[in-house]
């Protein structure tokens, strides 16, 4: 019985070790200069603005007192989703709080911008927009956006000369279904009202584009959002008359939502101001980074040390269990299970971590000081494991709990849809959010690896013949077994 | 194994004295300092930027002339030399400007700010570091909100040691637990008045954090008064049982508090050396409070669960006098 639990402990182990290492290095592998990644390492971690540095900003439109509506609401985040993409910001969070009529945004500096000029970025980002309809679809500069799409922007030649409308000539448009009068598929489409001006600008300029078999592109700003082309045979003779038209094409129903939401925010009616910011520059969140690094080595190390020294074979275990949590830590932020999202790492979050390699040992403090108790009560070794796990276990449960409950709180309270967004409105994931978390994953891990893999490592051990010496395990020294 | 035999219920009027005296001093200092929120909380706008200045030519006056002349409000600033960066060596000196009154600035007007200083100290390169500017509204919802999560915390810890611990009197426990847990709650205030740190994010993520760190603490002692309950005899006096409780975790509470406590300490070590502001406000307060915590579920929650139950008992004993009384007049 003895003998077979012996191998248990090098299993566990080497697993144990193995996981931390790839939880920290990741792995990749390299084909010429493109990389790539099958396990996400520390290295893929998304850091907060805190740390990468980036600005926080909330924008209210300037309504004079009018209700702003939640299609409105829409629009404008839509125009600022499209900016954000222009400016090749790829990775922001951005919400709409319909309750209190805001719009919150938080985005990391880009790594490969030099200069560090928030002010201008937000003053760029809740500038009004420009809708036009041009004639052509010719741009000068293309470039990937974060869903992989193309994004054409800086129309030139004829599309930079011809503007048949601008945002002032669209009353409304809005995402519909169509269905095919022959064929009777249903397609999205985006429906567009003109104003009675716009509505003949419009019909000239779909009599010109169908007649030359050109198409015609919706801009916003310095961006492509849209072109197509019209019927020569149908729309020919008159152009598209009566102030109504469709945009068909590949549409999903999300795609048709976001076109029509950016055409409806170059006919926003109000002005969009930035009430409240915060920014952080590159380098200050660099220096923390390292700083709370060289702080979560040392206090490792020291915690280590002090295990060891105290408790013995089990402190011993309780080092590696402790790298087992701390990977698990890693491999939760890292985006490393694919399951699981990468998340936004912010200096508290890091705080957390850090808490919890502190705290993470408690499962085997009470484990430990458990079995010692025992060894001095007079029982054997096997009996005194066997009673100190046993007699722990609800200890670390309750205890456990409390702090995974707090951690949740913590989640769901000051998360982007939270269970108060009723009372308070939407926010970012702001920096307790990424506490919560670490939080709540570390003490996830404590209880897989405080309790289990410990319990499994130091049984494995007291098998062999050398370490069944009671003072290991906190027994008085030169005791017999 | 040496143990402990520390007679804490005992002894306990003097561990509240302690206590007492603790937050009295607190709530003098809270009078004279006061607290001081911090415009996450109440609005405002703080600048951070970095200069170089070798000719000394930036003084804290001319900066706040400056900047007053810009935003036609008053500025308080402060000039903070030689910050380190993250190879330890002394570069940049920053100066923080908080302006006052708790409306938020305008982009337009941060910009102005920043151009005026470089026109102002032409020498002086002034790079922006950080910057939050934050309308009173947005602040003071964000601080209820803060408020409300604690409350909702504490109510849910309640019924959980309540539902965990009814054989040993689920809800005079659980309002114990609370009780310390107020304790700690006052002591991190304490730590924010007495340094004169600004109550904000970083404080409400404190507190929660000892809520369930001292709570899990205190749990710890009640789960083995729960077990030494159903091991020793029903007639041990309540005073001895938890004693003995304490005692046999009390190695345990130290360890996991030491453990604790040595790890935030490298961190507040570590960001007072690189001047991060906003970790040793967390880290700082999260020290006091895990000490806080340790000794107020060992010293303030297993003798003040005593002092109930034996004022229960009495209570009883006289309730079950007086019945007998009036059955001997029939």
């Amino acid at each position: 019985m003895k003998r077979a639990r012996k191998p248990i402990f090098f299993i566990v182990a080497i697993l144990i070790l193995a996981f931390t290492f790839v939880s920290i290095s990741g792995v990749y592998s390299y084909k010429g200069d493109t990389k790539t990644t099958y396990v996400k390492g520390v290295g893929d971690i998304r850091w907060g603005i805190d740390i990468k540095g980036g600005v926080e900003a909330t924008f209210s439109p300037e309504s004079s007192g009018k209700k702003v509506t939640k299609e409105q609401l829409d629009s404008a985040k839509s125009v600022i989703e499209t900016r954000m993409v222009q400016n090749n910001i790829t990775d922001y969070e951005l919400y709409a709080d319909y309750s209190q009529g805001k719009i919150i945004t938080r985005f990391p500096w880009q790594s490969e911008e030099t200069s560090f000029d928030p002010e201008s970025a937000l003053k760029e980002l809740s500038a009004t927009s420009v809708l036009t309809f041009r004639e052509g679809s010719e741009y000068t500069n293309t470039s990937t956006g974060s869903d992989g799409e193309t994004i054409y922007t800086t129309p030139k030649g004829t599309t930079a000369k011809t503007t048949f409308l601008s945002g002032s000539d669209v009353k409304s448009a809005k995402a519909g279904v169509s269905q095919d009068s022959t064929s009777g598929q249903s397609t999205y489409v985006v429906e567009l009202e003109l104003t009675s001006s716009g509505a003949q600008k419009f019909a000239a300029a779909t009599k010109k584009v169908a007649n030359e078999s050109s198409t015609l592109s919706i801009w916003m700003d310095d961006t492509m959002i849209s072109s197509a082309s019209v019927d020569k045979t149908k729309f020919g003779q008159t152009g598209i008359t009566g102030g109504k038209a469709e945009i068909s094409g590949n549409f999903t129903s999300d795609s048709a939502t976001k076109l029509a939401n950016q055409i409806n925010a170059g006919a926003l009616p109000f002005k969009l101001t930035v009430s409240s910011f915060s920014s952080v520059s590159p380098t200050l969140g660099t220096s923390s980074l390292y700083a709370m690094a060289l702080a979560g080595i040392v206090g490792f190390i020291l915690v280590a040390i002090f295990m060891i020294l105290v408790f013995r074979l089990p402190g011993f275990v309780a080092v590696i269990s402790l790298c087992g949590q701390m990977a698990l830590c890693f491999a939760a932020v890292s985006g490393f299970f694919p399951f699981m999202k990468s998340f936004t790492m912010t200096l508290p979050g890091i705080a957390g971590m850090i808490l919890s390699i502190g705290m993470g040992v408690d499962a085997n403090i009470i484990t430990a000081t458990r079995i010692k108790e025992e060894l001095y009560a007079g029982k054997s070794l096997d009996a005194a494991i066997t009673a100190g796990d046993k007699n722990s276990f609800w200890a670390i449960f309750d205890g456990n709990i409390t702090t995974i409950l707090v951690a949740v709180i913590l989640m769901l309270v000051f998360g982007p849809t939270n269970i108060l967004s009723a009372l308070f409105g939407a926010s970012t994931t702001g920096s307790i959010y990424s506490f919560g978390y670490t939080l709540l994953i570390g003490n996830i891990g404590n209880f897989i690896f405080g309790i289990y893999t410990s319990r499994a490592m130091t049984r494995s051990l007291s098998a062999f013949k050398p370490l069944r010496k009671k003072w290991l395990y906190g027994g008085a020294i030169h005791e017999a077994v | 194994m040496k143990q402990f035999k520390i007679r804490f219920s005992k002894n306990r009027k003097i561990y509240y004295a302690i206590s007492i005296g603790i937050i009295l001093v607190g709530v003098i200092c809270n009078i004279v300092f006061g607290a001081k929120l911090d415009i996450e909380f109440r609005g405002g706008t703080q600048l951070k930027y970095s200069y170089t200045d070798a000719s000394g030519a930036v003084t804290q006056t001319e900066v706040e002339k400056t900047v007053k002349n810009t935003v036609k409000r008053d500025a308080s600033v402060l000039l903070n030399k030689n910050v380190k960066n993250s190879s330890g060596t002394a570069t940049t000196n920053n100066v923080t400007i908080e302006l006052s009154g708790t409306d938020a600035i305008s982009v337009e007007t941060q910009q102005q700010i920043a151009k005026d200083l470089q026109t102002k100290f032409t020498n002086s390169k002034f790079s922006l570091i950080e910057s939050s500017s934050i309308n009173p509204s947005m602040g003071q919802k964000f601080f209820v909100k803060c408020l409300v999560a604690v409350a909702i915390t504490i109510v849910l810890l309640v019924l959980y040691i309540a539902l965990r611990f009814r054989k040993i009197g689920g809800m005079s426990a659980g309002v114990m637990a609370i009780v310390a847990l107020l304790h700690d709650v006052c002591m991190v205030y304490f730590t924010f008045i007495f340094f004169q740190m600004p109550i904000n994010g970083n404080f409400i993520a404190v507190i929660l954090l000892i809520l369930g760190y001292s709570l899990n603490d205190t749990i710890i002692v009640y789960d083995r008064i729960r077990e030494n309950r159903t091991e020793m005899p029903a007639k041990t006096p309540i005073g001895e049982l938890v004693d003995l409780s304490i005692n046999q975790t009390l190695s345990r509470s130290i360890f996991t508090a030491l453990c604790t406590v040595m790890v935030i300490a490298c961190l507040c070590v570590v960001a007072a050396y690189y001047q991060l502001t906003s970790v040793t406000t967390l880290a700082l307060p999260m020290m006091i409070g895990v000490v806080s915590g340790c000794y107020s579920s060992v010293c303030i929650a297993g003798p003040l669960y005593v002092g109930w139950n034996e004022h229960k008992q009495k209570k009883q004993k006289k309730g079950h006098a007086k019945p007998q009384a009036a059955s001997a007049e029939e």
